[in-house]
């Protein structure tokens, strides 16, 4: 996992997703560089989870040009770089054990069986688990569902995680552990993260940077630039999270009034 | 289970009460019942007519699964099959059990592939609505996951969405039991020269109440058994990661 030797970075250029009366994403750009964590903030609606599906390949159908690492991905194609995925709930198979949960995706990933003990060994060690691996999705709390779910994505060795909302369900207690052991493992791997979420202060707590979308594009870009490893209770964090809170409100405002004006196509 | 045997005892015990108040050629007693059924065990005569009878239920139950299960999971699936073909199911699920079967006898023969195309096709809509309903709760997010985890389409099918087809299939089998035995009977009371169905209306020409209960308990008995004994544990044995199961 050396972070320098290669590009794991994301570039979007152009970005244009229509649904049926709906410009969802109107020309985004948006670069991540290798390694970086990226949080993308936004209202509902303005199409976070629309641009997820199209970076991982499950959406090809849209404009514009993706690149990951420097090559690009051909639309209706996989993305070239090996994807993790969090989802906002666990999704786990609720038939299979903890560790056979990670097995699935370790079956359809290109590594080698060899190296699957070791992986998981360490990844269950990582976040807690390793008296878990046996137990059935139900008998895991919520928190301990969404770390399995973090074990699953890193598993698979991915170059670049995506994380849409993997913290709202879970109570603000769960969800500060989850977030520190996430930064944690970042600062240990060097992953390229692109994180999505609705919450601010959440959104600079993790990032490097925070994107803040508004109705088919990027509003604004805000550096947090605060040293790590950081706490929750810092004040310059603290005066960051406000000018971030506040560009979001301006964005989810203006995103209302788009939809306002726009009554032709009421959704 | 003790409230089970407790409500249990207690139709018997209001069996008795009734029997008690009545004749015996309206009501024979529990008791009554009892000896007639195990003379005609000792007799040599029941063992004959009930494995008729299974095998004509194995077979119509086999036959309703091989139509309803697939038919159900496309509906569930599938917004234009569940448009196309849901008219035509509740269609072939308005036919009265007796139609099918005329039909069956009329065009195949009085044989034993009429009966069980009879108790088959009677049974298959009734199955096809039960897994139908069923598909439609699955959680399709999984599917999703799936893919974002480069799961091929064919693995996907098989280990995402075949495990959470298989309770309703297993559901669908339970209730499809149900149906299937009562067509069984009548199937075989109309054209079929054994079986459980056919004794129970000779002895009903006959008017031989301790022998139409007789045949009734016996029925209900082998029912139960396949029920509590066999498919419950199957079920346990095959859905112990859900937790309304553990016990």
């Amino acid at each position: 996992m050396s972070r320098e030797a290669t590009d794991n970075g994301i570039l979007v250029e152009g970005l244009i997703k229509e649904f049926p009366g709906q410009r969802v994403l109107d020309g985004l750009d948006l670069t991540v560089a290798s390694g970086e964590f990226v949080c993308l903030l936004g209202p509902s609606g303005c199409g976070k989870s629309t641009l997820l599906n199209i970076l991982s390949g499950l959406d090809g159908d849209y404009r514009g040009t993706v690149r990951f690492g420097g090559r690009a991905m051909a639309p209706g194609g996989k993305p070239p770089l090996t994807i993790g995925y969090l989802f906002q709930e666990p999704r786990l198979l609720p038939w299979l054990t903890a560790e056979r949960n990670v097995d699935f995706a370790l079956e359809n990933s290109r590594v080698p069986r060899a190296r699957w003990a070791a992986i998981k060994d360490h990844y269950f060690a990582l976040t807690g688990l390793q008296a878990f691996r046996h137990y059935y999705p139900h008998q895991l709390s919520g928190g301990m569902a969404q770390r399995l779910s973090l074990v699953r994505a890193l598993a698979i060795e991915p170059d670049v995680l995506f994380m849409d909302e993997p913290f709202s369900g879970l109570d603000e207690l769960t969800a500060r552990r989850l977030r520190v052991d996430l930064l944690d493992i970042w600062r240990q791997t060097g992953k390229t993260i692109l994180f999505i979420t609705h919450n601010s202060y959440e959104a600079t707590f993790l990032g490097d940077r925070v994107v803040v979308l508004s109705r088919g594009g990027i509003r604004n870009q805000i550096t947090v630039d605060v040293p790590r490893p950081r706490d929750y209770d810092d004040a310059a964090l603290f005066q960051v999270g406000k000018t971030v809170s506040a560009t979001f409100i301006e964005a989810a405002e203006a995103a209302e009034r788009g939809r306002s004006e726009g009554t032709a196509h009421p959704d | 289970m003790l409230l089970k045997l407790g409500s249990m005892l207690a139709v018997v015990a209001a069996w008795f009460g009734l029997s008690l108040l009545l004749p015996a050629t309206v009501l024979p007693g529990p008791w009554q019942t009892l000896n007639v059924l195990i003379e005609n065990v000792v007799d040599g005569q029941v063992h004959q007519h009930l494995l008729a009878t299974l095998g004509r239920v194995a077979g119509g139950l086999a036959l309703a699964m091989a139509v309803g299960v697939p038919v159900g999971i496309v509906m569930g699936l599938n917004r234009f099959a569940e448009k196309t073909l849901d008219v035509w199911v509740m269609v072939a699920l308005t036919v009265p059990s007796l139609c099918y079967a005329i039909l069956a006898f009329i065009w195949i023969g009085l044989n034993e592939t009429a009966a069980i195309v009879a108790i088959g096709l009677t049974s298959a809509p009734s199955i096809a609505i039960n897994l139908w309903e069923g598909v439609k709760n699955i959680d399709t997010r999984l599917f999703k996951m799936a893919r974002v985890f480069n799961a091929s389409r064919w693995v996907i099918v098989r280990r995402v969405l075949f495990p959470q087809v298989l309770p309703y299939i297993m559901a669908s089998l339970r209730f499809g039991l149900g149906i299937v035995w009562k067509i069984t009977v009548l199937v075989e009371l109309l054209g079929r020269p054994d079986g459980v169905g056919f004794q129970l209306f000779y002895w009903y020409q006959l008017a031989d109440m301790g022998q139409v209960l007789a045949w009734t308990l016996l029925f209900t008995l082998v029912m139960l058994f396949i029920e509590l004994v066999i498919l419950q544990r199957l079920e346990r044995r095959l859905f112990a990661w859900r937790p309304e199961v553990r016990l």
